[in-house]
């Protein structure tokens, strides 16, 4: 199908005239979006692109590398107090204070890794968890993080751009994320991509290839911790007032759901999942105002279930949702797509 | 001394109901290497049913506690037979997402059908009267929790290790190909391998729901269990149960003694470092893969 | 996966209808507009009944006629206690439909994620959920303040502690947030304004489910009035745990659990004897109000399973000055009227206790913008029943 005749070729971004062409297309659809649609739906934008970040950078680490991490809301967290923190206390320039927190993040993320090399699965997981909320605690307890009471974010100007709204956010968002994917597809492609996937899938084999492990490890963790602690930073402007009980550990289940949901080992796939998956999270406390489904679902809660908790439906529709896609596609929706692609491309046989 | 005593002592206490859950979620762990994140909600579901069953349909105690065993370990395995075995050619985060999932389903149906008000479920022990040990007290739904937890890991450890049926369960663990080559029916032992989980998780349940009972009430047990099972093994019986009670031993002595607010934390750090030492916990052998 | 992105933002054009606008934001003719976000799921689930208090509330007024030929709109959404969702709703309901004003709402961090967005809009809120200094300290304009500060009840329930019962030796748990610390801040006060110190601090985690190493450092600190400054369920817990190390203190609560019949049945009986600060009518009192809306309100809109209890009565408390406001403003109905006449309500008596708002002022944030400024005292006996121990008390 398609053939790869050098190395130049495999690595390359854009593999032919068409692919620039849809690329250029998308990224003017996506600059155009906040004049066509209302302001919620901005908003609602900037909460997907934020959730598309983490879920790469996860996917990094999960998908690519093997490993398994259940407290990205702890780097999620540092990012986002890292970056408020430097702008208030210590008056950096947001262009200063994101990547700055963003690395202290990755610094923890680095420490994190240093006990994953040793361990694995459940016990990994119970170690990042740890760690998640080992996070939040500590944040909780110190005021001079606010305390309990969290912190509001300053107001944001890039230079003489005074960021105010949320279409102007909208846009930084947008191009931070952009930027992070196309790294996060250089980086798979090239040596430490393969590097990554080479310990996914027999880490001692690949260690006497001469892949550096410790190295490499600490390295998918302290990557994903960066990801996650650039969209921490920009979640404390989408917010506008962090306090620590946001960065639960369900936040962390979820990042980890998006990245699973979405495609082990496939940036279109975290795209996909981390959209679907906030998108659900937003709407579906509006579920009972679907036209015909909404009063059912009203009625058979009047006779059976109780009416006061109807809202909890919400909860059940995506726990359906995330349990049908894993069953029929454990390869998630990446794995649908590339199911319809093949269909399409061997029809009619 | 005596304030050192009663900080054990609460932390033993404490550390049953954790014991009970690490238990449950070590016998899925043993047969099939899925960690359930729906434990709890297994059993929330059984014990809502109970305090329904008890409330409004007026059973008597033991006919509602036995049907509430029964229902869960019909529950167990049901979740198993119509959910888990479905997913085709599974990975383990797979797997984990899957009991993610039905774990939100599970609180989402609990939660509509019984609303947000905190409840309490009538018991024949109540959990307020105690026993004094000397100048130490201990309530007494605490010592029957502490008997229940005793008690069910030393029929589980005699069951997986003596019985037939437990043996099957160990070699399905083992190499599932070879033991549907041997004859067993791994399909139904894994089924009746989630029934009994269950049925653990339910009695985790009701011994927690006397206190209080709202849809959240066994997410905490739920993640000290897993924690514990994780530092005592997660392969490994009564290293789950050593690693609750130490678990609620160190955070009782913790919160007694230094600090109440990081208790949580102090566990977790006690259990990272334990891990870093003894990267499959305290009591399971270590499988050194074979390249 | 990027076409997934495209395929979102023409979905979003598509969707993108945008309704005609009314003279004022959120008023017709015929129409009156108010929202309010509550936890209807989640943890804080229990919660979810102030909203719900509201909106029978609402429907009452509707059903005699709306106000001044209006009718009330109501818009209620579920936010689970979580402030991501808390925005998108307001911003979902602001640009969608336009609300006139807001009432209630659930959270102190919910409410702050909010707080900037509605009054850059100067868009009215009225009675916040939840006694927190942040909403009158710095105060805003359009923000109206109904619940009584928890640093008031702290300040209310030692002094009848110290004055009344004659103790000495006051500790309080409480919960590590705005909630609790409010709480420890008004008993400090209080107590060294009468020479005495708190004997013991215990914080308690949200997520803490075994009370014993707080009970035992209550305990060890040989307190004999513990102030409880937590959620229900830890309150429960907390008092349980108290009787079963034979630690028996006087304890008291906040408003939050003075639900007393729901109290007593979760705590199996040992609720009796606590003291506690409420700020509304009793469920159970023959004030004519308080029967009418039982009457009117409850039993024809409440749904099946609805409990009267003390949150689903607070709805109706903290949308009762919104109420009296735009009642006063007549036919003209616009924010900045509303916010005048609101400004003009002295001595309210709803069902809860009397509200008083006064002309803007930065320099007197209490004065012009916490509403109700007193609390009495009730204890609870055998069954869940009230005692009323004091009368209404004003504190500063």
């Amino acid at each position: 199908m398609d053939m790869k005749r050098d190395y130049y070729e495999d690595v390359e971004l854009f593999s032919s005239g068409a692919v620039v062409f849809w690329f250029v297309a998308l990224l003017c659809a996506l600059a155009a979006l906040p004049f066509l649609v209302k302001n919620y739906y901005i908003y609602m934008a900037n909460y997907m692109a934020i959730n598309v970040i983490v879920a790469v950078g996860l996917n990094l680490l999960v998908g690519y590398t093997g490993q398994i991490s259940l407290g990205h809301a702890g780097f999620f967290a540092i990012g986002a107090y890292g970056t408020v923190m430097l702008m208030t206390k210590a008056h950096f320039p947001f262009l200063l204070a994101l990547p700055v927190s963003a690395l202290a993040a990755a610094f923890f993320g680095f420490l994190l890794g240093v006990p994953a090399l040793r361990l694995e699965g459940p016990y990994l997981s119970i170690a990042t968890l740890g760690f998640g909320l080992t996070v939040t605690q500590v944040i909780g307890r110190m005021s001079i993080f606010g305390g309990r009471q969290g912190l509001h974010t300053p107001e944001l100007s890039i230079g003489p751009w005074h960021l105010d709204s949320d279409r102007d956010f909208y846009y930084l968002v947008v191009a931070v994320l952009v930027f992070l994917i196309l790294t996060a597809r250089n980086l798979i492609k090239t040596k430490v991509g393969r590097a990554f996937i080479a310990i996914r899938d027999a880490d001692i084999a690949a260690e006497t290839m001469g892949v550096n492990l410790t190295y490499h490890k600490t390295l998918a963790f302290a990557i994903s911790a960066f990801y996650a602690g650039v969209a921490g930073g920009l979640y404390a402007f989408v917010l506008r007032f962090i306090e620590p009980e946001i960065f639960s550990l369900m936040m962390s289940i979820l990042f980890l759901a998006m990245v699973v949901v979405g495609g082990l080992g496939s940036i279109f796939g975290s795209i996909a999942g981390a959209c679907l998956l906030s998108w659900l999270d937003l709407e579906l406390r509006n579920i009972l105002s679907i036209p015909y489904l909404g009063g059912w679902l009203e009625a058979l809660s009047k006779s059976y279930f109780s009416i006061t908790g109807v809202s909890n439906i919400q909860f059940i529709v995506y726990g359906l949702i995330m349990v049908l896609i894993m069953l029929f596609e454990p390869l998630g929706i990446y794995g649908f797509w590339i199911r319809t692609k093949i269909y399409w491309k061997t029809w009619p046989f | 001394m005596i304030g050192f005593l009663q900080a054990v002592t609460s932390g033993i206490a404490v550390g049953s109901s954790y014991a009970l859950m690490g238990l449950a979620m070590v016998i899925i762990y043993k047969t099939s290497e899925v960690v359930n994140f729906a434990q709890g909600e297994m059993a929330l579901l059984s014990c809502f049913l109970t305090y329904m069953v008890l409330e409004f349909y007026g059973f008597s105690f033991l006919a509602a506690f036995a049907g509430a065993l029964a229902f869960a370990a019909f529950l167990g395995g049901f979740l198993e037979f119509a959910v888990l075995r479905r997913a085709k050619e599974p990975n383990v985060l797979g797997m984990i997402i899957i009991t993610i999932g039905l774990e939100m389903i599970l609180m989402g149906i609990v939660s509509w059908k019984f609303g947000a008000d905190p409840k309490t479920m009538s018991f024949p022990i109540s959990p307020y009267d105690s026993v004094a040990i000397g100048e130490v007290f201990v309530s007494s739904l605490e010592v029957l929790t502490f008997i229940v937890a005793l008690t069910v890991m030393a029929v589980l450890f005699l069951f997986l290790r003596y019985s037939k049926l437990g043996v099957a369960m160990k070699a399905t663990q083992q190499n599932s190909m070879a033991a549907r080559l041997m004859g067993i029916r791994t399909n139904r032992i894994l089924m009746i391998t989630w029934g009994i989980s269950s049925v653990v998780g339910c009695l985790a349940g009701l011994l927690i729901s006397p206190i209080t009972m709202q849809p959240y009430m066994m997410w905490d047990p739920m993640l000290k269990g897993f924690a514990a099972a994780v530092m005592g093994g997660m392969t490994s019986l009564p290293g789950s149960v050593f690693g609750a009670y130490l678990i609620g031993i160190i955070e009782n002595l913790f919160g007694s003694y230094v600090s109440i607010e990081f208790k949580s934390v102090v566990a977790f750090a006690i259990i990272v470092l334990v891990l870093c030492i003894k990267p499959s916990g305290l009591f399971a052998r270590h499988y050194v893969k074979k390249v | 996966m990027k076409r997934i992105l495209l395929a979102l933002s023409i979905v979003g054009m598509v969707l993108g209808v945008s309704l005609g606008a009314a003279a004022e934001q959120g008023v017709t003719d015929t129409e009156i507009h108010i929202g309010q976000w509550g936890p209807q799921t989640g943890p804080a689930a229990p919660w979810g009944s102030v909203a719900r208090g509201a909106d029978a509330y609402f429907k009452m007024i509707n059903a005699e006629g709306g106000i001044n030929g209006r009718k009330i709109v109501y818009h209620m959404f579920d936010d689970g206690y979580n402030p991501a969702k808390t925005k998108a709703g307001v911003k979902e309901l602001q640009e969608n439909i336009g609300m006139f004003a807001y009432t209630g709402g659930v959270g102190t961090a919910c409410g702050l994620s909010v707080l900037d967005y509605l009054m850059d809009r100067k868009i009215p809120w009225v009675g916040p959920s939840a006694g927190s200094l942040d909403w009158i300290h710095p105060p805003h304009k359009y923000l109206f303040a109904v619940y009584p500060l928890y640093y008031i009840e702290a300040k209310a329930l030692c002094r009848y502690a110290i004055k009344n019962l004659g103790k000495k030796r006051v500790a309080i748990a409480y919960q590590n947030d705005d909630y609790g610390k409010n709480g420890v801040k008004g008993a400090e006060e209080e107590l060294a304004s009468n020479g005495l110190k708190l004997v013991a601090e215990v914080p308690v985690e949200k997520s803490d489910t075994d009370m014993k190493s707080h009970v035992m450092k209550l305990k060890n600190a040989k307190a004999d009035v513990v102030l409880l400054w937590v959620t229900p369920i830890h309150a429960v817990r907390i008092v349980g745990t108290g009787r079963a190390l034979r630690f028996a203190p006087q304890w008291m609560s906040t408003s939050t659990c003075s639900d007393f019949p729901l109290m007593y049945t979760i705590s199996k009986g040992l609720w009796g004897g606590v003291i506690a600060t409420t700020f509304g009518e009793l469920p159970d009192s023959d004030n004519p109000l308080m029967m009418k809306y039982k009457k009117e309100a409850f039993d024809k809109f409440a749904a099946k399973g609805e409990r009267w209890g003390v949150f689903y009565t607070a709805g109706i408390t903290f949308a009762e000055p919104l109420i009296e406001g735009i009642k006063r403003c007549g036919r003209d109905l616009t924010r900045e009227r509303l916010v005048k006449e609101m400004e003009g309500i002295r001595n309210f008596k709803g069902i809860g206790g009397r509200i008083s708002y006064a002309p803007f002022d930065v320099s007197k944030p209490y004065e012009c913008r916490q509403g109700m400024k007193e609390v009495y005292l009730v204890k609870c006996l055998k069954g869940g029943e009230y005692e009323k121990l004091s009368d209404w008390m004003e504190i500063r």
